[in-house]
């Protein structure tokens, strides 16, 4: 199914200033949501993932509403069309 | 500086500030923050080659650590898609943050200490980055452990006559060098102490905060550790106590002019961390040590309670800046005979780099 990606203001800077990405496509799982967006913008990749593709400790993806490092992480089945990516709360 | 002026980076919690003046006007232009909200613990122009190129290593807390590079004195910056720095996948570790940009002996020479305790260098004036192996693969480096500032290589010391010289400094590891370009690395901590630890006198895991070169004196080096200062007269192979004078043996930056005056902000002691007695003075020895000088002219010498980082103190020529956690900026025209506050309020001030330009 066709996917919409909303992405954090802070993130624009990554992403020529689109905050909401839309991606027609077949995908299963949010990885592969996140692979299509990285052909998009691929300098978001290295800000949302380390170097070794893990979701950075206070960057937050929810599938939906559900925070997907609570499920599967990365590999969790795609059951809605709407991610979110933000950066965490904390801060000094 | 004669007719050049003075060019400042100052990396702060916020971003970076790039400062231009003279060392002895009140007049100094400030541009920044640059790159805002993230801090900036290293910068480094390249003046080298006819380059003007502005280094810097911004930490999103968020999005990571990246090395950006600016050719129009920060006017506009460049982030490649593809971070310049990354952590190789066989070391299963993520860059957390750049400590430390420098220059190594030619023209085209770069060099990069980071957290996690790692080495890159660049051939090519930055335009491509590998991992120093054989610092990588040294056996002490999983011994090492990281202090509150993470476990980084956060000092590069090199020598413009000798393109096989690099010694660094890391935290908590203490000073290792190279006479081989960086193939194979020895640790040189002899004399260093680490109070903190059951054997006061390791091999290594000492706590080494800044080392600095003398500039005409090929062999001799100067220390500030995690309480203790030190000279080396041998290559920055063993290293003896040069305290006499000093408030405290605690502090974090170094810096030597070019006259050879050695400059430290001492601080009280590890648990309190902040200048001796509510009074901010600059000790500078011009006998290598032997001796120290309080500076005070032009420094707050009343409930004054501030903290200066390791690569908070810079010099160019006989110019001496630092600045402060609190956001103070200082500067001195005269190899600190004379201070005087550039900026009173900046973000905490984590790093000042200056050169005449």
């Amino acid at each position: 199914m066709s996917v919409t990606v909303h992405l954090s203001g802070h993130l624009k800077a990554f992403s020529s200033g689109e905050l909401e990405i839309a991606l027609p496509g077949e995908y299963k799982t949010v990885g592969d949501v996140l692979n299509s967006l990285w052909q998009r913008h691929l300098a978001l990749r290295d800000r949302i993932l380390t170097e070794h593709g893990d979701i950075r400790q206070h960057v937050n993806i929810y599938l939906g509403s559900k925070d997907i490092r609570r499920m599967d992480g990365l590999v969790t089945p795609l059951t809605s069309n709407e991610v979110h990516i933000f950066n965490a709360i904390s801060g000094g | 500086m004669g007719k050049k002026g003075t060019l400042l980076l100052v990396g702060t919690a916020k971003g970076l500030f790039i400062l231009r003046g003279k060392a002895d006007s009140k007049d100094w232009t400030i541009d920044g923050p640059h790159f805002a909200g993230r801090a900036v613990y290293s910068a480094f122009y390249d003046g080298r080659a006819g380059r003007k190129d502005i280094w810097a290593g911004p930490v999103s807390w968020h999005f990571g650590a990246e090395l950006l590079k600016s050719t129009d004195m920060g006017k506009t910056w460049d982030a490649p898609d593809e971070m310049r720095i990354k952590m190789p996948p066989a070391t299963k570790k993520s860059l957390e943050n750049i400590w430390q940009i420098a220059p190594g002996a030619d023209n085209d020479t770069l060099y990069v200490g980071v957290a996690p305790a790692a080495l890159f260098e660049s051939k090519d004036a930055g335009n491509t980055w590998s991992l120093n192996r054989g610092l990588w693969n040294h056996p002490h480096r999983k011994q090492w452990t990281p202090g509150f500032g993470g476990l980084a290589v956060h000092t590069i010391v090199t020598d413009k006559k000798d393109p096989n010289d690099i010694k660094i400094a890391i935290s908590t590891g203490g000073v290792y060098q190279s006479s081989d370009g960086g193939q194979k690395w020895k640790v040189t901590n002899t004399g260093v102490k680490a109070y903190f630890l059951p054997n006061q006198y390791p091999k290594f895991g000492q706590c080494v905060h800044k080392i600095a070169s003398h500039p005409k004196k090929k062999n001799t080096f100067f220390l500030q550790n995690h309480h203790g200062v030190y000279r080396s007269r041998d290559g920055a192979e063993t290293w003896e106590e040069i305290e006499n004078g000093l408030p405290s043996n605690f502090g974090f930056g170094l810096t030597v002019t070019d006259n050879g005056s050695v400059f430290i902000v001492p601080l009280d002691s590890d648990g309190k961390r902040y200048t001796c007695d509510g009074k901010l003075r600059v000790y500078r020895s011009n006998d290598d040590g032997d001796t120290w000088k309080a500076l005070t002219k032009g420094l707050p010498q009343k409930d004054a309670y501030e903290v200066i980082l390791r690569d908070a103190v810079g010099s160019v020529g006989n110019e001496v800046y630092f600045g402060t956690k609190n956001g103070k900026l200082f500067g001195s025209p005269d190899n600190g005979d004379s201070w005087k506050m550039i900026q009173g309020s900046l973000p905490e001030i984590c790093c000042v780099k200056s050169y005449a330009v």
